[in-house]
């Protein structure tokens, strides 16, 4: 960003209405996916817990919504909006390119909306993945089913061209200069998307060529899925870290001290390893060739290092000009930072939670591992730290800044939303845990009764309502934060943009000799806790009294 | 504006060989890497020319 820039928030506020109108639709829509998706999940939680039972086909109903519509209509209406408003405002004024296309593009996610909502209350629940396998006796379910996540995937390629257009034609196109760093992030971002939205077509187009009997029955969808599901890994993750570069910069004024170059280098590497890494979700196949299992083991290594590098890089030079901005050491920078600002508390929590995420997801993939706890509770356990405590937290937290902006109000009750990231990390906290533990001991990941006629052990039930209770604390604290957030796009007070507090460390370069040692300590530390956390898996695992007897030879294992 | 045409070029370098491994090794039996991680290098290879196009 150059110095003679606005800021972020004078920038959206500059924006054309027809920009904001829409932007208003489709935050409006994420949020009310969010707070759908919210309720289906806090159901199956409790229903997890045994607090009320569900007949079997509700609660696969239940399970299909909650991930339907949280997994793909919340994360992916969220990206399109911020994508399209911070694209809006790297393009300063002019407002969007190819403007009628980000509408068709609306339209069409919202289409995908309502068809995968009403397909998944009246069709056959498929889980969100959609397998037709579950479907095989009821076509047009599996059909109606994959044609909604194929609007959406049209209607993301569609804004996603707006987007590249728009970024394409900054004031300074025609010239050699280079993108900003974030322009080039939005840039890739949005090819990601376009790639994506491929990706949904190769695993469902088939699905709906069969339901209208102009296919065989797609049986390698499973196959076709995890490519796609691969992709929808890293995107919401690379959405993240966007989201943390700009808010750091609109939040302190500091952008990254290590130049915009070697930024972009880290928001490209996020689509360089995008294909290498993605053998590890085929580790259930049981054809997959000993020797691909090796290779993806190894090349899964790999697949936090974009993020790893973005958080370094962040954190790095904030702390650098936060010490040259501190006539005290320690960690006074990070007193000095506006914790009163609830954007700075979710980002916070948000690294936090992706630590503690990361943690366990590299526990998971390794290709030892990955077949035990594949199907336990092991996996909503660790991933809710990502889907809520990380992308939700960080895609709210941009919300805060942006739709004040959008609509010219104050935000609502500030330090009542303030409280909330904290609230929700601590329920995560409870949820993860014993959902982690639940997993390590057998606990099935889709199965609504575990009793097994009672022979399932007691820890089982207790376990899993520590689950109920970490979900419902922290269903409640996310409401309040949706409410809040919500709140922005309805009330117009007057022209007022966000004026939480911030500091301006960006005014000057950090000092050379200044320290920034943190960012660094905490990746340690989370690798610390991965060994940590893998030794305790595979000594579980040997201790656990498992016999199973398999299919070629009846080996004991 | 030279180097933000190479890095994507660079993505398209990378999706082309792994679309391309797991066209030449059918061993590996999975047609849709191929497609997608193709159509993928297709996209990041306009992209890179198109990067290319708008700044000349």
């Amino acid at each position: 960003m150059s110095d003679t820039m606005p800021s972020l928030t004078d920038r959206i506020a500059a924006l054309p209405g027809c920009d904001k109108t829409l932007a208003r639709v489709l935050f409006g829509s994420a949020l009310l996916a969010l707070l759908l998706g919210l309720g289906f999940g806090w159901l199956t939680a409790l229903g997890r817990a045994g607090v009320t039972g569900f007949e079997p086909l509700l609660a696969a109903r239940l399970l299909t919504l909650h991930g339907v519509t949280v997994f793909f209509y919340w994360l992916y209406l969220a990206q399109a909006a911020l994508l399209l408003v911070l694209a809006g405002a790297e393009q300063n004024c002019g407002g969007l390119a190819l403007r009628p296309l980000a509408w068709v593009g609306c339209v069409l996610m919202l289409a995908g909306f309502a068809v995968s909502e009403i397909s998944s209350i009246i069709g056959t629940p498929l889980l969100y993945d959609g397998g037709p396998a579950l479907g095989r006796d009821d076509p047009a379910a599996v059909g109606w089913f994959s044609l909604g996540y194929l609007l959406l995937g049209a209607g993301l390629a569609v804004s996603s061209v707006s987007v590249i257009a728009t970024v394409l034609s900054r004031p300074n196109s025609g010239t050699s200069e280079p993108l900003s760093a974030v322009g080039f992030a939005l840039f890739a971002w949005a090819g990601f998307l376009i790639v994506s939205a491929i990706a949904s077509v190769n695993a469902f187009l088939p699905s709906v060529l069969w339901a209208l009997g102009l296919g065989a029955f797609p049986a390698n969808q499973p196959t076709e899925w995890h490519i796609l599901f691969h992709n929808l890994h890293y995107l919401p993750l690379m959405a993240t870290v966007v989201v943390w570069y700009v808010l750091v910069q609109a939040l302190t004024g500091v952008s990254s001290m290590h130049g915009s170059r070697f930024s972009k280098i880290v928001f490209a590497s996020y689509l360089l390893f995008v294909p290498p890494t993605s053998l590890y979700h085929m580790f259930l196949e049981p054809n997959l060739a000993e020797g691909v299992r090796v290779v993806g083991s190894l090349l899964s290594l790999f697949v936090a290092v974009p993020t790893v590098m973005a958080f370094l890089i962040i954190v790095s030079s904030l702390e650098a000009h936060g010490r040259s901005h501190s006539s005290s050491g320690g960690f006074s920078w990070v007193r000095a930072l506006p914790w009163k600002n609830p954007v700075m508390s979710a980002i916070a929590c948000s690294a936090l939670n992706l630590a503690l995420g990361m943690t366990f997801a590299f526990v998971l993939i390794q290709e030892k591992v990955a077949p035990l706890l594949s199907d336990t509770f092991f996996v909503p356990g660790y991933f809710h730290f990502f889907a809520v405590g990380t992308v939700s937290l960080s895609f709210l937290a941009a919300m805060m800044v942006v739709l004040p902006a959008l609509t010219g109000t104050l935000p609502w009750r500030p330090s009542l939303l303030n409280r909330m990231p904290a609230l929700i990390s601590v329920g995560l906290l409870i949820f993860g845990a014993a959902g982690i533990a639940a997993g390590f001991v057998g606990v099935p990941r889709r199965t609504f009764d575990i009793s097994y006629g009672g022979d399932a052990p007691a820890l089982w039930h207790t376990l899993m309502s520590a689950v109920g209770i970490g979900g419902t604390v922290f269903a409640i604290g996310l409401t309040v934060l949706v409410i809040g957030v919500a709140r922005s796009l309805f009330q117009k007070i007057g022209d007022v943009t966000n004026q939480q507090p911030e500091v301006s460390w960006g005014n000057t370069p950090a000092r050379a000799s200044a320290a920034a040692w943190v960012g660094p300590l905490g990746v340690l530390v989370m690798v610390l806790a991965m060994a940590v956390f893998t030794v305790v898996a595979f000594e579980l695992m040997n201790a656990l009294p498992l016999i199973v007897i398999g299919g070629s030879g009846g080996h004991s294992h | 504006m030279k180097e933000d045409a190479l890095l994507i070029l660079l993505v398209f370098v990378v999706w082309a060989a792994l679309a391309l491994i797991y066209a030449l090794v059918p061993s590996l039996g999975m047609p849709g890497y191929v497609r997608v991680w193709g159509a993928g290098a297709a996209l990041f290879l306009g992209l890179a020319g198109l990067l290319t196009a708008v700044r000349r």
